[in-house]
């Protein structure tokens, strides 16, 4: 357990639900929110707020300051520089923006070929599959060989190609399993390397020098702070050259009817007025992170992550997803033989507060893979998934093994 | 919301399964959580004469579609639509005809859970969709 009691933070944590207080175990989705940041950020609004980068009044500056310091932050985070951060509206604006700057720039081009895997997000997967069709690159998918959509690493030796792009996850959001980003940049040294970081930053310091990564997205909501805003760290010398994919204001230098040049990085990528707010709150979640401590966070995930398996491994007609080694964090997906996921979760809100995601969770290629693999009698396409974050207890995932045992008895398997 | 007449007709077989000799044989899909549905309707004279459906699905999207088939076999197209059309009013919490709704207003209160008239509209969209 975390050595800091943090749980009256939460305020939605001490809430009931006809009568039961409330298990929240969807932070995959989206994390709650502590009050400290709440407070913080609501002050921000209040007393410091203008817009940014333009005018020269003081609360211009302040919010400027208070902007740019997020950036700073966010940098050391990441062990990389302020010009390598850009802020975007989430993973999702930040895979698009990626695609899309470079086949505008044509580095990615007609028969160069994309690898990708079978696990994604379809914020890692429809982008490619779609924009090749526009522009005549190839993907290819890994696929899974291990228990349940469990990548090996062996899977990606199979192929025997030399992409131009490498563009994966670094944390399932549906098998929880974490993916060994260096052996993936071992084993293509000379590709561009992409990784999805929205289940990976929210408990993991990621430093993208020595590990080698060309560009890491992630979600602020999926890390306590507000949400319609992310990060994409860029390796400079790709966002030197990369075409934007937002024209706009703030992203210019001079503008004339016979073109236009650039402002320089990071906010070249970032036309329009920001959205403020959300930077500098997700400098305040961050703080919050920090203050607790990453490793500690992990350790707190992981800890109730292996609890949480073995007490499932003791539920009969129960089918976990996934790893079940310590690579296996903070996510849980699963299927009751006969019972839809959707009843599953209706009834665990209903009867017993706990509120957890089903749903085919914006991964329909895995859903496939898990089907091909599951011994359900009817697999629903979709699956339960049971997610932890900092504020979740051993005691939580009692109530949600208790409720699970309760609701196979209703429909009496 | 899962009372035993939805827990019941979640189970029921009576109206699963295929008709060789359909008329009609549509499908839909519920993008929240792949489900699908295929219906299969055999109309005769402008009148449903026999229905069935195929695919799984949650205790709602089951029972709905089983209380639909039960509710339009030997109902005509047009006694169909109105039917439908009350369906919807009930999902919006708008004012219905409770008389031509019968056993499929025991689900009345799905208009309060927004995630779940997904669910319970599969079947009704898909039958909609049928008569386009
Ligand atoms: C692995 C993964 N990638 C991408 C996303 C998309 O993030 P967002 O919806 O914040 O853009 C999510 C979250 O849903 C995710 O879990």
């Amino acid at each position: 357990m975390l050595s800091k009691n943090i749980l009256s933070d939460f305020p939605a944590l001490s809430r009931t639900i006809k009568g039961n207080r409330i298990v929240y175990l969807d932070s995959a989705a989206s994390t709650l929110k502590p009050k400290p940041v709440i407070d913080k950020l609501s002050k921000f609004y209040l007393e410091n707020y203008a817009n940014v980068h333009r005018a020269v009044h003081t609360l211009a500056s302040e919010s400027t300051q208070m902007l740019e310091f997020s950036r700073k932050n966010f940098a050391n985070f990441l062990n990389s520089s302020e010009h390598e951060i850009i802020f975007t509206s989430g993973t999702t604006m930040s895979i698009n923006l990626i695609v899309e700057s470079l086949v505008r720039s044509k580095m990615l081009n007609e028969n160069d070929i994309v690898l990708t895997t079978l696990v994604e997000h379809h914020a890692n997967f429809v982008p490619w599959v779609r924009l090749s069709k526009l522009h005549g690159f190839r993907v290819e998918f890994v696929e899974p060989s291990l228990r349940f959509g469990t990548l090996a690493i062996d899977d990606f030796l199979k192929k025997d190609i030399n992409p131009k792009v490498v563009a994966i996850t670094g944390h399932s959001n549906v098998t929880g399993q974490l993916i060994d980003i260096e052996k993936i940049r071992n084993i293509f040294p000379n590709s561009i390397l992409i990784v999805d970081g929205a289940q990976l930053i929210p408990h993991q310091r990621i430093d993208v020098k020595s590990l080698d990564i060309d560009f890491l997205c992630f979600s602020v909501h999926k890390m306590l702070g507000p949400s319609g805003i992310g990060v994409l760290y860029g390796k400079s010398q790709y966002l030197e050259t990369l075409e934007p994919f937002l024209y706009g204001g703030e992203m210019i230098d001079k503008v004339s009817v016979e073109d236009v040049t650039f402002n320089v990085l990071p906010y070249k990528f970032e036309a329009g007025t920001p959205n403020i707010g959300g930077i500098v709150g997700a400098n305040y979640a961050l703080e919050y992170l920090n203050n607790i401590g990453y490793d500690e966070v992990k350790k707190h995930i992981l800890d109730l992550t292996k609890y949480a398996i073995e007490k499932f491994r003791n539920i009969e007609n129960v089918e976990v997803y996934g790893p079940l080694d310590e690579s296996h964090c903070g996510i849980l997906s699963f299927n009751i033989n006969g019972i839809h996921p959707h009843d599953v979760a209706h009834l665990l809100d209903e009867k017993f507060g706990v509120a957890i995601r089903s749903g085919h969770h914006c991964a329909q290629p895995l859903m496939n893979v898990l089907k091909s693999q599951s011994r359900l009698s009817q697999f629903p396409n979709s699956t339960c998934r049971a997610s932890f974050y900092i504020y979740n207890t051993y005691e939580d995932i009692n109530i949600l093994i208790e409720g699970i045992k309760r609701i196979k008895e209703w429909f009496d398997v | 919301m899962y009372n035993e007449l939805i827990m019941d007709y979640s189970k029921l077989k009576k109206y699963k399964g295929k008709i060789e000799d359909a008329t009609k044989v549509e499908e839909g899909k519920n993008l929240s959580c792949g489900d699908e549905i295929t219906l299969y309707l055999k109309i005769e004279n402008e009148r449903i004469v026999d229905a069935k459906f195929e695919g799984i699905g949650c205790a709602i999207s089951q029972a709905s579609a089983n209380l639909m088939i039960e509710n339009i076999i030997n109902k005509s197209i047009d006694e169909v639509k109105i039917l439908i059309d009350n369906v919807y009013k009930m999902t919006r919490g708008e004012e219905y005809d409770k008389s031509v709704l019968g056993l499929i207003e025991e689900l009345k209160s799905i208009k309060d859970y927004p995630m779940r008239i997904k669910c319970f509209l599969l079947a009704w969209k898909t039958l909609e969709l049928s008569f386009k």
